[in-house]
């Protein structure tokens, strides 16, 4: 260690200079053992004549398994007592029999000023400093997440969901829309969770191109690449190790491991989420202006998917806590700064884009559902609860000790307390945003997804707290493995269950056969046939089995499931598409309507199988 | 020195830590993997819970028949059951050489218990006729055909139609109206009729048979004119064809609108289905080539009558259309005409 490092200041709790001197010693500190075992780095600290004092009279006790043991240093052997981080060391009672060592110069008083330079924390990886081999080892392990992460997305197999075929069926009316002006079937702006304009035209140009699975592999690039920023942010949070253990964390969740292979916004959204937090760290030792690289990437991520604006406030507090340069106001500033741009941009970007009435009646406002509050809880704590309980175990950790003390030597600067136990607060905190609201929402729908999005934050405390339950110089491997592993199994069978929706392929090869351009046609999921068969259909002229005004033959109005039944006794479909699983009374009324009526015939049944049991498309036609 | 710490104590925050992620693993365990998660997973795998390997086939990709178009042709049915067909294709190429014309419609019977045909009807097929099959619930009581009793042997029957995936025309219990099959006015009421056909019916639909034709076929009334036939009619999304049944009998009506005329004046009341003459043939005597032409031209008339099924056998009489050299020459003379006679496979 060179002088210039003895006399820096941090900027956190620890603000004592280097100590000079092996005594007097706080217990936790460790100066005395590098004595012991330290090579060359100790050198600096010992104190001059250090082998006369051997010679004569050092010895000490120390303490393990909460016995002490003394060893009498004689002078011709090191004594080499078994390496215990925890172990503590008691200064030697002064049996001093030979000559009192030479009375050393007293220190010189520190004199506190503003340093020129503030070094950085020097990264705590191993029983080294973080060297080219070890950043190099860091990314094959990061290589290794990334390609299990691969492979338990692209395991999972199916038909377009739901969701992804009306994302990028509205792509392309949105892309034709973009570069032909053509006009919009329906206001996909007024019922989106997301801006139409961004992700569904992106998905529509990667699917006339590559299909729906190219789609899905731009999804999985998202959620590599949300895993490969994790990594890199909680490096520079805490440690290479740290994130190793953050990424491989996230990388087997359930949520993880299904938005890699869906082509929804999620995964675009979490990728720009991470970006941000990313940029958010990664600029934490620049200007403060710097931060403002965190906007763009936020603001999109909130216009990608609007639930995203949930995890703003998160990284506005990152900002604050992660400002190194500064403190009190300063730091505040940060945050104020990126928080001022997000709003910025995404006040240009509402101006730019007209009204959104997607916003409220999918995110703020939604339909209140009937799911209760226990078994979003427990279905939240079956999805993230072991992450969360390493991120909680992490925080903790975190709040006790910067550091687990592998390299004493270098404890110069660490954040202080108040800092710690913030970052582990707001980190871990985040992954409770999304339960907590959907359950103030009463509904369950795409939670399994959305609490993927807050244990992103999560995860640099969880990766913390599976280093530390490692332990100092891989103490423990096994209980890191453990964590791994379970997350890991609970990720894939969750993931399995997750990703299992009907298998349309035979539903739209039949109705290939059936439809025209001028039919009316009612489909339980209606965005499904409409996505695939949109080459020889209208996206109006499927019918959707939620909603439904109708003027009977015989004049009156109908809505609800009303205006379904009816609808059918009148003949008004040339096909029905139904399975029943996802609008039950739709289902219902259209089997009444469908009794002793003459207009349709059962043309198909396909049976298929989902997480949730056996079902069948059942398509009716006109005779 | 006492110290504050100890390695017991530096042991426990990681104790703690794996004590509780183990806690919580083992009670999302709980739902996770429990008998219902393992069993919503292997389904989600596309396999049967607790199925072996080889019992997850997959679905033929072939859709099914679309029946649509053979349910109302431009053209008419020339329909025949004849003695072996379609297990033997003989006697049918007789009665097409005879006829002039090849039939397209080639009826036999099936009794309660059987197994659906698959290679009759492809026999049929093959040669260009569609299927028609009289389902006759001999040895079972309709009452329990209804309750569900029997649903083994339909749904084992509507699969090897779903399999087969050929259109069939499928009529149970015929001449439900009249006193002499064990099935009729004697032994089961009009209530229990429906309520057995409609369950076959709802059974084949659940098992997703939709190639079946569903042909309803009562007597002509003319015999138990006291029999209503509205009260045996299971409705109109339970039947496709009407198949009425009447002979040309040297002792019954001599006309086309004396045989079946009352009959379809009481089911027009009701439905607007197309008509088919499930069974027709006349008695050998002096009138069978009147009968014959009348059969042919009553039939032709109508646009609602979709053809006819001859009963080419010499049973209790000779119904044959070779009977007698003269019917044989005006069988042939009406078959000619354009209006009888289609390709089933693309009409």
């Amino acid at each position: 260690m060179t002088d210039q490092q003895h006399t820096y200041q941090g900027y956190g709790q620890n603000q004592e200079p280097y100590p000079q001197q092996p005594q007097p010693r706080d217990p936790w500190q460790y100066q005395e053992e590098h004595q012991f075992y330290a090579g060359e780095a100790h050198q600096g600290q010992v104190v001059p004549g250090e082998v006369v004092r051997r010679e004569v009279t050092e010895s000490g006790s120390w303490m393990f398994d909460g016995q002490i043991s003394a060893y009498t240093d004689q002078q011709t052997y090191e004594t080499y007592a078994p390496y215990d981080p925890y172990a503590t060391y008691t200064a030697p009672t002064a049996t001093v029999t030979a000559p009192a060592p030479a009375p050393q110069p007293a220190p010189a008083p520190v004199v506190p000023e503003t340093p020129g330079y503030v070094l950085p924390p020097v990264p705590e990886s191993a029983w080294e400093m973080d060297t080219k081999r070890s950043r190099l080892l860091g990314r094959l392990a990061l290589l290794c997440i990334l390609l299990i992460q691969t492979g338990l997305s692209l395991r999972l197999r199916g038909t377009a969901f739901q969701d992804e075929a009306l994302y990028i069926a509205s792509g392309h009316y949105e892309l034709a829309n973009l570069l032909h002006g053509d006009k919009l079937p329906v206001d996909f702006a007024a019922y989106f969770s997301g801006h139409p304009k961004l992700y569904p035209v992106v998905a529509a140009v990667v699917d006339s191109q590559f299909g729906l699975t190219g789609v899905r592999l731009l999804s999985l690039v998202f959620m590599l690449g949300a895993t490969g920023l994790l990594y890199s942010l909680t490096r520079r949070l805490f440690n290479p190790r740290a994130g190793l253990g953050a990424a491989a964390l996230f990388s087997v969740l359930q949520s993880t491991i299904v938005l890699g292979n869906f082509a929804t916004y999620d995964a675009a959204a979490v990728f720009l989420l991470a970006l941000a937090a990313w940029a958010v760290v990664r600029t934490d030792r620049m200007n403060v202006l710097a931060v403002l690289l965190a906007a763009p990437p936020a603001a999109l991520a909130f216009g990608v998917k609007y639930a995203s604006g949930m995890y703003l406030p998160t990284l506005v507090v990152l900002a604050v806590i992660t400002a190194h340069r500064h403190r009190g106001i300063r730091a505040v500033g940060r945050g104020v700064v990126l928080g001022a741009g997000i709003v910025a941009l995404l006040g240009i970007g509402y101006v730019l884009s007209g009204p959104l009435g997607g916003i409220s009646s999918t995110t703020t406002d939604r339909a209140k559902g009937t799911d209760t509050a226990a078994t979003m809880l427990s279905h939240s704590a079956e999805w993230g609860g072991l992450v969360f309980l390493a991120a909680l175990g992490g925080s903790i950790a975190y709040a006790l000790r910067a550091r687990m003390g592998e390299m004493p030597w270098l404890g110069a600067e660490t954040s202080g307390r108040w800092r710690r136990v913030a970052l582990g607060l707001v980190l871990t905190g985040t992954a409770l945003l999304a339960p907590a609201y959907q359950i103030h929402l009463h509904t369950e729908i795409s939670l399994y997804k959305h609490v993927g999005f807050g244990l992103l934050f999560a995860a640099p405390m969880a990766g913390l707290g599976m280093a530390r339950l490692v332990g100092p110089h891989f103490r423990h491997p096994q209980l890191g493995i453990l964590l791994y592993v379970l997350t890991l199994v609970f990720g894939m069978v969750q993931a399995q269950r997750a990703y299992s929706f009907p298998d349309s392929t035979q539903m739209t090869d039949y109705l290939r056969t059936v439809v025209d351009k001028k039919g009316t046609y009612l489909a339980e999921e209606q965005e499904v046939p409409a996505y695939y068969l949109r080459d020889k259909t209208d996206w109006n002229q499927w019918q959707n089995t939620y909603f439904m005004d109708y003027r009977g033959k015989d004049g009156k109005q109908y809505t609800g499931p009303d205006a379904f039944r009816q609808a059918v006794r009148d003949g008004k479909f040339d096909a029905i598409v139904m399975h029943g699983s996802v609008s039950p009374a739709t289902y219902a009324a259209v089997k009444e309507g469908l009794k002793n009526n003459s207009h349709y015939r059962l043309a198909a049944v396909f049976p298929f199988t989902t997480s949730s049991g056996e079902s069948a498309y059942r398509i009716w036609v006109k005779r | 020195m006492t110290l504050p710490s100890s390695p017991a104590r530096a042991m426990w925050p990681v104790r703690a830590v794996a004590a509780a992620l183990l806690a919580g693993a083992l009670l999302s365990g709980c739902t996770t993997f429990s008998d219902d998660g393992r069993n919503a997973y292997e389904r989600a795998q596309g396999e049967e819970p607790g199925a072996t390997a080889d019992a997850t086939e997959s679905e033929k990709p072939e859709p099914p028949y679309d029946v649509r178009p053979l349910l109302q042709p431009d053209k008419e049915y020339l329909g025949v059951a004849a003695d072996g067909a379609p297990k033997k294709m003989d006697a049918v190429k007789d009665f097409a050489e005879r006829a002039g014309k090849k039939p397209n419609l080639i009826e036999f019977y099936s009794a309660w218990g059987d197994r659906y045909e698959t290679s009759l009807v492809q026999n049929a097929w093959d040669y260009g006729g569609l299927s028609f099959i009289a389902w006759e619930p001999f040895d079972v009581d309709l009452k329990d055909i209804a309750s569900g009793k029997e649903d083994d042997y339909i749904r084992t029957y509507a699969r090897s139609v779903k399999e087969l995936n050929l259109p069939v025309a499928l009529s149970f219990a015929h001449e439900m109206n009249g006193f002499w099959y064990p099935w009729g006015t004697k032994k089961a009421t009009a209530a229990q009729f429906t309520a057995a056909y409609k369950h076959i019916h709802d059974v084949f639909d659940d098992e997703g048979a939709t190639q079946v034709i569903w042909v309803w076929s009562p007597n002509v009334v003319n015999p138990m004119p006291k029999v209503k036939l509205k009260p045996y009619y299971p409705g109109d999304d339970y039947v496709d064809w009407v198949g009425i049944i009447g002979y040309y009998a040297t002792d019954g009506p001599s006309t086309w609108d004396a045989l079946y005329g009352p009959s379809i004046t009481q089911i027009r009341s009701f439905t607007k289905k197309p008509f088919i003459i499930a069974e027709t043939a006349a008695q050998a005597g002096e009138r069978k080539p009147a009968d014959i032409k009348d059969l042919f031209q009553g039939t032709a008339k109508r646009k609602d009558f979709i053809g006819f099924v001859w009963f080419n056998f010499d049973k209790e009489t000779d119904w044959r259309i070779n009977s007698g050299p003269l019917s044989e020459k005006t069988f042939r003379e009406q078959a000619a005409d354009a209006r009888f006679g289609f390709d089933v496979t693309k009409p």
